[in-house]
């Protein structure tokens, strides 16, 4: 690698994980851009008239507005230069202009895309703290009651329907029992916390509005938990299984052997190197959750990225169908770095040198 | 810590679990704003909602939204649109000829910023709609707008336009504060860049101003202290969320909201307990379509043919399938409408007459194609199980229909471009005046999609014309119901049915109605 640059780009250049990282970044870009031309091609493939969709039965009759519609969505332009004009407008940061909504794609994704991740958030947090105990107490309680059960249990997390879920959850908590609140992300009548994040707990929290923050964490707990089930029955098998690989090496025994205590072996050896699998599927298990939000955020009335992709899709509002591929795809990447990055975190053995 | 210690994992599990439960318990308790005192009224429906600017706006979500905000000149009351009302206009003249409307502006209106409404601001918001050639741009088709004196307007119209009273009430013509738009880039042409503006806040001199909007989650409404109409709005705040149907359901009957606007016959039929249910037939007609055009279709351009398949369906078995308070129409004007034809004029079952009609026409082994759009609910009913049984009855005709399904997206293509043999659809009224039903005319804009073109049918035509500029009631009323009885006897169009609608409201709403133009006025609610 040539050094030629000042002492500090020589050692970020030289660094193995700055090194990795650059790299890393460099190869999500150009996927990012494979993102939407790939999104791109196949809305374009969709049979159907964009201007038809977004215009009513009286107006798509006069040629004259379908003609002003097409040209101010640049639809009547050819394909190629419509998407190097897409790509010239995203360096911009314009995600372009959505035809339902008249507004632009990025001011109504800088709405959905924080509902979502809030509850997709809250829902793998909770999941890594119950699957990983849930794992290592099953683990550590092999083939004992509490490990039956908890396999029980996690086999029905993974197989049980997500949206079934959701609308009996909704259902017995909210309608049966009064203790859940309902739809949405707050009680209807409060108004939503000054936007900063576009989490409404902690933007309530920073405007010192409790009140509101209670409601939307309230309004948080039954989707998440809904959202939970499937993830932590995942995270509970895989933990089980990698836990039980660990506490077979000789090195566990050993270090049993020479007589360090249980939580140290647990924490500082087991724990440690069973997490690497944990985290993969942690991963993927965040990506499932980002798709299962769909249902859930349709049965709760959660106006997140799930619902906004719906309907982009159902009215064929290319620009919008085109910001949500682009944000899903953004987000596996990200979290595909990020596990790798821990991975050298948690596992020397795997770290970038 | 030793193994043993880890046992407590669950323990701190179920800590966590129970924390989170009881937090949400405390949330619980903010539901049922509505009976609360604080004069909160939460509507939930399912979303179809663009844009709150009136003049690009022609959604059902956003008349709801618009009527709120904005006054229009003529109004309705309740769900009676046969007799258009004063609202910004106190009074108004048509010309005897039916081209020239002249309205005088109500003395003392204001719009929220406190500032008087002027004939101004009518030519201003009108022509606006026109200019901006969006959704509601139709309405005032070959209407030109003027400025009389400070407080009246004319509207001129190239032909006579006895429905131009009738069409005033919509809420895509509400009053604009002029200077107010002008001044975030407001103007009368495709330029016009006030919509951000109109999307935040209000410019109108309606019951309500607007807090929030949202297009796809919720649309927050205020009461407008400077609103100085005749009826004075109940509730301080309005809420509008975007529920799916079951949720709708269990919200209200839970008292988390206070009414649904979006559930079906089924999902009403269980309700009780302080809810009450209005119902009532919807003013949209679903119809089949029979093309003329023997290029897409040998079978339905032969006149023998159609008089098969329209004697051939079982209306009655199809009203089923609506629900209770669902009806057939006599004609394609829905039965609510000035220049409904009587009921009884509607065609029947007549399985021999079917038969006999199919023997007469020249198809041997008739096929045809039946097109619907797969996921298209109204008011709850399913076009899916609709074509089903239409297929079914036909087969006993001895028509063999094969159902073409496809996604609403892709089908309105094919419909809007002519191209389906047969077509299930369904016309949603622009405006509640019999001259929107001209549009199934030949080279109308729906008789042209079931190949009927212009000039097809001079006398159906001529009458079309007639009926049109025609001003007075009952030559009016005669001419539709012509028109109407002329469509069923060999017309391209077979109407089926006005599904019902059904509102659920909390017991504690009152002045509840039904309007086809703008679903329900937010403003006339009261409670008790």
């Amino acid at each position: 690698m040539p050094s030629k640059g000042k002492g500090g780009r020589r050692l970020l250049a030289r660094h193995p994980l700055a090194r990795f990282l650059l790299r890393r970044t460099a190869t999500a870009v150009l996927l990012a851009f494979g993102v939407t031309l790939v999104t791109f091609i196949l809305t374009n493939l969709v049979p159907g008239d964009p201007a038809a969709a977004a215009l009513g039965q009286r107006a798509v009759g006069d040629p004259a507005i379908v003609a002003q519609f097409r040209h101010h969505y640049g639809l009547d332009k050819p394909l190629p230069l419509q998407y190097v004009t897409y790509l010239g407008n995203l360096f911009q940061g314009d995600l372009g202009e959505s035809q339902q909504s008249h507004q632009s794609v990025l001011t109504d994704l800088s709405t959905a895309v924080p509902a979502t991740l809030e509850l997709a958030g809250a829902a793998i947090v909770v999941s890594l703290v119950v699957g990983v105990a849930f794992g290592v107490v099953a683990a550590l309680r092999r083939d004992r009651f509490t490990d039956q059960l908890l396999r029980v249990v996690s086999l029905l997390g993974v197989s049980v329907p997500t949206f079934w879920l959701a609308l009996l959850a909704f259902y017995v908590f909210f309608y049966r029992l009064g203790i859940a609140p309902g739809s949405g992300r707050i009680a209807p009548d409060l108004t939503a916390p000054p936007h900063v994040t576009g989490l409404y707990t902690v933007d309530a929290a920073l405007a010192g509005q409790w009140q509101v923050f209670w409601s939307a964490a309230g309004h948080l707990v039954l989707p998440a938990l809904v959202l939970t089930a499937y993830t932590v029955g995942l995270l509970t098998r895989f933990t089980r299984s990698a836990v039980l690989e660990v506490l077979g090496q000789d090195y566990v025994r050993a270090a049993r052997a020479k007589g360090l205590p249980g939580r140290t072996v647990l924490f500082q050896y087991v724990l440690r190197a069973a997490l690497v699998p944990v985290i993969t599927v942690a991963g993927l298990a965040f990506g499932a959750l980002l798709s299962g939000t769909v249902l859930v955020e349709s049965i709760f009335a959660w106006p997140g990225l799930g619902a906004y992709a719906y309907r982009s899709a159902t009215t064929l509002d290319l620009p919008a169908v085109m910001g949500v591929g682009l944000v899903v795809g953004i987000v596996y990447l990200t979290v595909n770095l990020a596990v790798d990055v821990l991975y050298g975190v948690i596992d020397p053995r795997v770290r970038v040198q | 810590m030793s193994r043993s210690r880890t046992g407590s994992y669950p323990a701190a599990v179920s800590l966590v679990t129970l924390a989170a439960l009881a937090l949400s318990a405390c949330s619980g308790g903010t539901s049922a704003p509505g009976s609360a005192g604080g004069k909160t009224l939460v509507v939930d429906t399912s979303f179809n909602l663009k844009t709150a600017d009136p003049g690009r706006e022609f959604e059902p979500t956003g008349s709801i939204v618009d009527k709120a905000l904005y006054e229009t000149l003529l109004t309705f009351k309740g769900g009676d649109v046969t007799k258009p009302l004063p609202g910004l206009a106190s009074s108004y003249e048509e010309s005897p000829d039916s081209k020239v409307l002249t309205l005088h502006l109500r003395a003392g209106a204001k719009f929220s910023d406190g500032s008087a409404v002027t004939a101004d601001d009518v030519v201003f918001s009108l022509t606006r709609v026109i200019g901006l050639k969006g959704n509601p741009s139709f309405l005032l088709d070959g209407v030109t707008v003027a400025k009389k004196d400070a407080s009246t307007v004319t509207l001129t119209s190239e032909k006579a336009n006895p429905a131009l009273p009738n069409i005033l009430p919509n809420p895509a013509l509400g009053i604009l504060n002029a200077k107010a738009v002008r001044a975030q880039g407001g103007t009368a042409t495709a330029a016009d860049a006030a919509e951000k503006y109109l999307n935040k806040s209000s410019a109108g001199s309606g019951p309500y101003t607007l807090t929030s909007f949202n297009a796809n989650t919720q649309v927050v409404l205020a009461k407008n202290p400077k609103y100085n109409g005749a009826q004075k709005p109940t509730y301080d705040k309005i809420v509008l969320r975007n529920v799916q149907a079951p949720t709708q359901k269990l919200n209200v009957q839970r008292g988390d909201s206070q009414i649904a606007l979006d559930l079906n016959s089924d999902q009403t039929a269980g309700i009780a307990g302080g809810l009450k249910v209005l119902s009532g037939p919807s003013s949209d007609v679903i119809f089949l379509l029979l093309n003329l055009d023997p290029g897409v279709s040998d079978a339905t351009a032969d006149a023998k043919f159609r008089e098969a398949v329209r004697k051939g369906i079982d209306y009655k078995s199809l009203l089923t399938l609506g629900g209770s308070g669902s009806v057939q129409p006599g004609g394609v004007i829905p039965s609510t409408f000035v220049g409904a034809l009587p009921p009884g004029q509607a065609p029947a079952r007549d399985l021999a007459g079917a038969k006999a009609a199919l023997a007469a026409s020249k198809i041997k082994n008739p096929s045809v194609k039946l097109s619907y759009a797969s996921d298209l609910t109204l008011d709850g009913l399913s076009f899916q199980s609709m074509a089903e049984r239409v297929q079914a009855q036909l087969k006993e005709v001895g028509v063999k229909v094969t159902l073409a399904p496809a996604p609403t997206t892709t089908e309105l293509d094919n419909y809007r471009n002519g191209k389906e043999q047969v077509g299930l659809w369904y016309w949603g009224p622009d405006y509640p005046d019999p001259s929107d039903y001209l549009a199934f005319l030949p080279g109308g804009l729906v008789g042209l999609r079931a190949g009927s073109k212009a000039g097809a049918d001079p006398a159906l035509t001529a009458l079309g014309e007639q009926a049109a500029t025609t001003t007075d009631a009952a030559g009016r009323q005669k001419l539709y119901e012509e028109i109407q009885t002329d469509l069923n006897d060999d017309g391209a169009f077979i109407p089926l049915m006005q599904p019902s609608r059904h509102i659920v409201a909390a017991s504690s709403v009152t002045g509840l109605a039904y309007n086809p133009v703008w679903t329900i006025d937010v403003a006339e609610l009261g409670a008790k």
